[in-house]
């Protein structure tokens, strides 16, 4: 039960490393959206209800800390975390290369979407964000994806090492 | 359970979308207010974020005074040089006043004597050797001959024993070869003055009874024909009159010093003198 009391504030913290110590390394001109990363894998790993509910609450904490429309990320999460999850069940996602692509995919996507936002519900024309932000964004998280696949999987390894639960089944 | 289990997952995906785009409607019609629990996160995250700021503001400004001790190690590095550079500059300078000074002091010689003269630099002095001799940079080119008499602002060097087009050597004072007709300033005694290496010279045949003391300016006496008459040879250091014989024994200290010599002048005797 403790788990599920500091997964959250574990989830908030990585928000905000997020959004002060690794912003130092981006140079203030992409993000380096570790928690798409976060829940890419959640939607590779974790069932639906879990998976999701922590999802929106990674968009929540990032709503909360950063976006402009506060749901926005909330939405985008839960609807990356599902796509992820559709996918991840039906392939086998244990490649380095898999991982990064879909990934790229995805943080490419989550910009698209920003964007699409923005015009359709702002009438403000951010286009241009794609190239210069949301692409090289892709990139980055895409190429990091794999490192943190790796680490969220040993994390996950130590935070069920006392948790005898069934394999999940796939 | 009223939903199937096969239906859970997007009957759980549709209420968790519908849950997020409730909000995004419900924050759009109401910008003005946070919601409570944005107000419960943002409250949480503030320490955190602080903290967090604090330490990277703390790592960025040690940072920082790195770059600058690094900044400062290339500063002490460029003014060490810089230093270095002027003081070379300064030497160089220093070293030529000193010339100057010299050659001022070679001009005002020059200017005192009679004869024509030229001016040549110390090249190499023959420091081991046997014979106390020293090479300079004027030869036959220049007029120099073998013989010819070299002086310094402080008195004689020597004279002139081989010529080539562009160099001259030229025998010491104090080299043992070396024999000046001189006299005793004070008492005008005449003899010879010889050279006896290291220990300077000796002024021979002085007869016993001529009064010599030490601190005797000698000078050139001017009658080999060689030297001008009343040239600094050096001064009297040591006088004896123990043992038998017709003369006294007279050591001389040369007045050149020999070991700081860097600039001469060779004597041109008239043509009528060098007949």
């Amino acid at each position: 039960m403790i788990h599920y009391l500091l997964l959250p504030m574990l989830l908030l913290l990585l928000v905000i490393v997020q959004f002060t110590i690794l912003e130092l390394f981006s140079f203030g001109w992409i993000g380096i959206e570790i928690s798409l990363i976060v829940v890419v894998y959640l939607g590779f790993h974790l069932d639906a209800l879990r998976g999701g509910l922590l999802s929106l609450l990674l968009g929540f904490f990032l709503d909360c800390l950063t976006s402009a429309i506060f749901g926005l990320y909330m939405f985008l999460y839960v609807l990356i975390f599902y796509l992820s999850n559709i996918v991840g069940g039906k392939i086998y996602a244990g490649k380095p290369a898999l991982i990064a692509s879909f990934t790229a995919l995805c943080a490419l996507l989550e910009g698209l979407m920003i964007v699409l936002f923005y015009r359709f519900v702002f009438g403000a024309d951010i286009l241009g964000a794609i190239p210069k932000i949301f692409v090289p964004q892709a990139v980055v998280v895409g190429c990091l994806s794999p490192l943190c696949f790796i680490l969220l999987h040993r994390f996950e390894v130590f935070w069920h090492v006392e948790d005898r639960r069934p394999a999940r089944r796939i | 359970m009223l939903i199937p289990h096969k239906y859970h997952p997007p009957v759980v995906a549709a209420v968790l979308l519908i849950i997020s785009l409730t909000v995004i409607s419900y924050s759009a019609s109401r910008l003005s207010e946070t919601g409570f629990l944005r107000k419960m996160v943002l409250e949480a995250a503030a320490p955190v974020e602080d903290a967090v700021n604090v330490s990277l503001k703390g790592l960025h400004d040690s940072w920082k005074r790195y770059l600058f001790l690094v900044g400062l190690e290339d500063e002490n590095r460029r003014l060490r040089h810089g230093n270095a550079v002027l003081s070379e500059q300064l030497n160089h300078y220093r070293e030529g006043y000193i010339e100057g000074m010299r050659l001022q002091k070679l001009l005002n010689l020059k200017d005192s004597l009679t004869n024509r003269v030229v001016a040549a630099r110390v090249v190499d002095r023959n420091r081991a050797s046997l014979f106390k001799t020293i090479l300079i940079d004027k030869g036959t080119a220049d007029g120099m001959r073998v013989g010819f008499p070299v002086l310094s602002e402080q008195g004689v060097v020597g004279r002139i024993i081989e010529t080539a087009w562009h160099a001259s050597q030229v025998l010491l004072l104090v080299d043992g070869n070396s024999n000046i007709d001189g006299l005793i300033q004070r008492s005008r005694a005449q003899g010879i003055l010889q050279g006896a290496g290291s220990a300077g010279c000796n002024l021979k045949y002085i007869s016993r009874v001529e009064e010599v003391l030490p601190g005797d300016v000698v000078l050139s006496s001017g009658l080999a024909g060689v030297f001008p008459k009343g040239l600094l040879l050096g001064v009297v250091t040591k006088v004896s009159r123990k043992g038998e014989g017709l003369f006294q024994k007279i050591d001389v200290a040369p007045a050149v010093d020999f070991g700081k010599l860097e600039e001469v002048l060779a004597l041109i005797p008239d043509a009528g003198a060098e007949k």
